[in-house]
């Protein structure tokens, strides 16, 4: 069971996502697990595994938004690290960032449960 | 009264688009305390709802990265639509260069994401509606110096605005008029007229403040209101009479109310005055009822009225209107004889059959088309002189109806001049009837043309003499040749002391003055006697004959000439 507590450990700023949910402790973690569902992640996998970066970018972009929003401070700073890449069209290998970010995805996930 | 966004709790629609079913949460969390929330997750999902929307959103929430019709997009579209320019758009983004580029195609703020606490978007929000509200509304001038009340223009423009918002909920038009109040102006004086308009206005805003409405003052002494609907406004009104300030130990103020309940949101807000204005007219004068209200069979009436008014002109040139005569005979002789007539118009319609004057006459002396009807009476009637001049070698003088409006036209004496020499008649062959009440307000200026007219030689009749309230006054401004009683006075002679003794009076005022009397609406034996012995020199009514057309008239010539 997903608590405010194991986001904060997870290096969330649980403060500012609450307070964006006006203290509405049960909607904030009901977006939380939400999130670890949202298909902009595998969106943005396939797209850079593709080499489609404009696709990638649109998809980062949605993710950051999100994330930003619910202050999921480690994956949010990865997704502005891809997301600006993208946008300048970078040419890189984008694994290890991807990589990266899935597995944090994978630890949010596990901690929902 | 001011407040009304405040005070009555209505709640303005927001318009939440984006792609992300998790901002969309958030955001509606925000919001949906003070606003009623929508959400559309593509520009096009939006436009359609926009479009599709009662009441219209008063704000949108825009993302710009989606799919389908992106977020630049959909504010184009809104910009280019004539419905949906005016609703402002917050635009939500991350990107700084996106900020510029959305102000410069119309949005009007941003919100930054990550979003902002929620008290910076609500305020930003609440701030951007009320801008935006207050931007179309600002241009008209917004208050009643006098009164404090808004001024017309505001107020059906504040009502335009409210209704955008306010559509579903039942509204009553009102309208507040003083009987009489050019009156209590010229009796007790313009600052006292002005503290009864002002006590009155307080009094409204007072009482209507309660049931979420708005007033204004429009001419003189009108009011309007716009409220929710009441189910009944028994004890608003008498609220209203019980307060008002006594003109004196025996004057009160009287106040007319005419209600429009349920406002017709398809029509335009001007009309539901209008209809509001309509029930207030119809008890005019009847003093028995200080309310009315609008139904669809005044609204018949009030069609029906238009027709009449549209068909006139059309119904003048087919010679539908047509003047029918009435004998008047003297009585002072041993038997009766027939000295003139009186013009007066019928309309035959030719879908309606025979339209009484009653239905019409009141109606044009109301809108000032009374005048073309009595400029087409004077030559219609100049004609029939002169045709039964040539006929009989005779002069069987007409009168006809001047009317309070014709006394106002400058070319009043040269249009019956025109006629006179049209017909080559003289000015004693065309009387003139003015009817005193018509004037009260204005006395000098009817003295002023009557004295003009009788030095050209016109003989003037004064009609329904003891009615009106300066009766008497009158007579000592304006000088006539004759004087027509009041038809009630004789219709209610018999049985009626009161009258009698009012008939024999006006007699005998005019045997002062040295002019001959007219009784009208006489329709018996008894009468003719009662009068005749009073001294009353002319009798017209049914006793001799009904008004006819002037084929009948001409056997009454012939017998009258038969001796």
């Amino acid at each position: 069971m997903l608590t405010v507590d194991d986001l904060k450990n997870f290096g969330a700023d649980t403060d500012t996502g609450l307070a964006r949910c006006m203290g509405n402790e049960g909607l904030y973690l009901r977006l939380v697990r939400s999130l670890c569902d949202d298909p902009s992640f595998d969106k943005l996998t396939e797209a850079v595994e593709a080499g489609a970066l404009k696709e990638g970018f649109e998809a980062a972009h949605s993710l950051k938004g999100v994330l930003g929003n619910l202050s999921l401070t480690p994956i949010y700073d990865k997704v502005v690290e891809i997301t600006e890449h993208l946008r300048n069209e970078t040419e890189m290998d984008y694994k290890p960032l991807i990589g990266d970010l899935n597995s944090l995805r994978n630890d949010l996930k596990k901690l929902c449960g | 009264m001011e407040n009304f966004r405040k005070s009555s709790g209505l709640k303005r629609r927001v318009l939440v688009v984006d792609d992300e079913e998790i901002n969309c949460e958030i955001l509606g969390n925000i919001l949906r305390g003070r606003y009623e929330v929508d959400y559309a997750h593509d520009g096009r999902e939006a436009f359609g709802m926009l479009k599709n929307a009662s009441p219209q959103y008063s704000l949108i929430l825009l993302d710009l990265l989606m799919p389908k019709m992106d977020g630049f997009e959909l504010i184009k579209v809104c910009r280019g639509s004539s419905g949906l320019k005016n609703i402002p758009i917050i635009v939500m983004t991350s990107e700084k260069e996106a900020e510029v580029k959305s102000i410069n195609l119309g949005a009007v703020d941003f919100i930054t994401k990550p979003y902002d606490m929620p008290e910076v978007i609500l305020a930003r929000c609440e701030r951007i509606i009320e801008l935006s509200e207050d931007k179309t509304i600002i241009s008209s001038a917004e208050k009643d110096n006098l009164t404090g009340m808004y001024s017309r223009d505001f107020f059906f423009e504040y009502i335009r605005q409210l209704e955008v918002y306010n559509r579903d909920r039942l509204m009553d038009a009102l309208i507040f008029n003083i009987d009489h109040f050019h009156l209590i102006n010229e009796m007790y004086g313009r600052k006292m007229g002005n503290m009864i308009l002002k006590e009155l206005a307080q009094m409204l805003m007072n009482i209507f403040k309660d049931v979420a409405g708005i007033g204004c003052r429009t001419e003189a002494d009108t009011f309007y209101v716009y409220c929710q609907h009441q189910f009944s406004y028994d004890s608003i009104m008498k609220m209203i009479q019980d307060n008002l300030p006594d003109l004196s130990e025996t004057a009160k103020i009287r106040v007319r109310m005419g209600i429009y309940p349920n406002v017709d949101k398809d029509v335009e807000v001007e009309q539901w005055f209008d209809r509001a204005k309509l029930a207030c007219d119809r008890i005019r004068g009847d003093y028995t009822k200080a309310m009315s209200t609008y139904s669809s069979e005044l609204h018949e009436r009030s069609l029906y009225h238009e027709k009449l008014i549209n068909e006139i002109g059309e119904a003048i040139n087919r010679k539908d209107l047509i003047v029918y005569y009435q004998p008047k005979y003297g009585i002072q002789g041993d038997k009766p004889v027939l000295k003139s007539a009186e013009a007066l118009i019928r309309w035959k319609h030719p879908e309606n059959g025979m339209i009484s004057p009653g239905d019409f006459v009141p109606l044009f002396e109301g809108n000032g088309l009374i005048q073309k009807l009595d400029n087409y009476v004077w030559e219609e009637a100049a004609r029939q002189i002169r045709k039964w001049k040539e006929k009989y070698g005779r002069t069987i003088p007409v009168s006809v109806n001047v009317s309070r409006i014709d006394i106002y036209d400058p070319e009043l004496e040269s249009k019956l001049l025109k006629i006179l020499e049209n017909n080559d008649l003289t000015s004693e062959e065309l009387l003139l009837e003015i009817t005193e009440s018509a004037y009260a307000d204005n006395a000098k200026a009817l003295a002023d043309v009557v004295e003009s007219l009788r030095n050209k030689g016109f003989m003037i009749e004064m009609d329904d003499f003891g009615s009106g309230y300066s009766s008497l006054n009158m007579l000592t401004t304006i000088a006539v040749d004759a004087i027509k009683i009041d038809m009630k006075f004789i219709r209610n002679m018999r049985r009626d002391d009161k009258s009698l003794r009012m008939v024999k009076l006006i007699v005998d005022i005019a045997k002062f003055l040295d002019v001959p009397t007219v009784a009208e609406g006489v329709e018996d034996e008894v009468q003719v006697e009662v009068l005749k012995k009073m001294g009353c020199d002319l009798i017209q009514g049914f006793y001799f004959s009904r008004p006819v057309p002037p084929e009948e008239f001409e056997k009454l010539i012939e017998k009258d000439m038969a001796g």
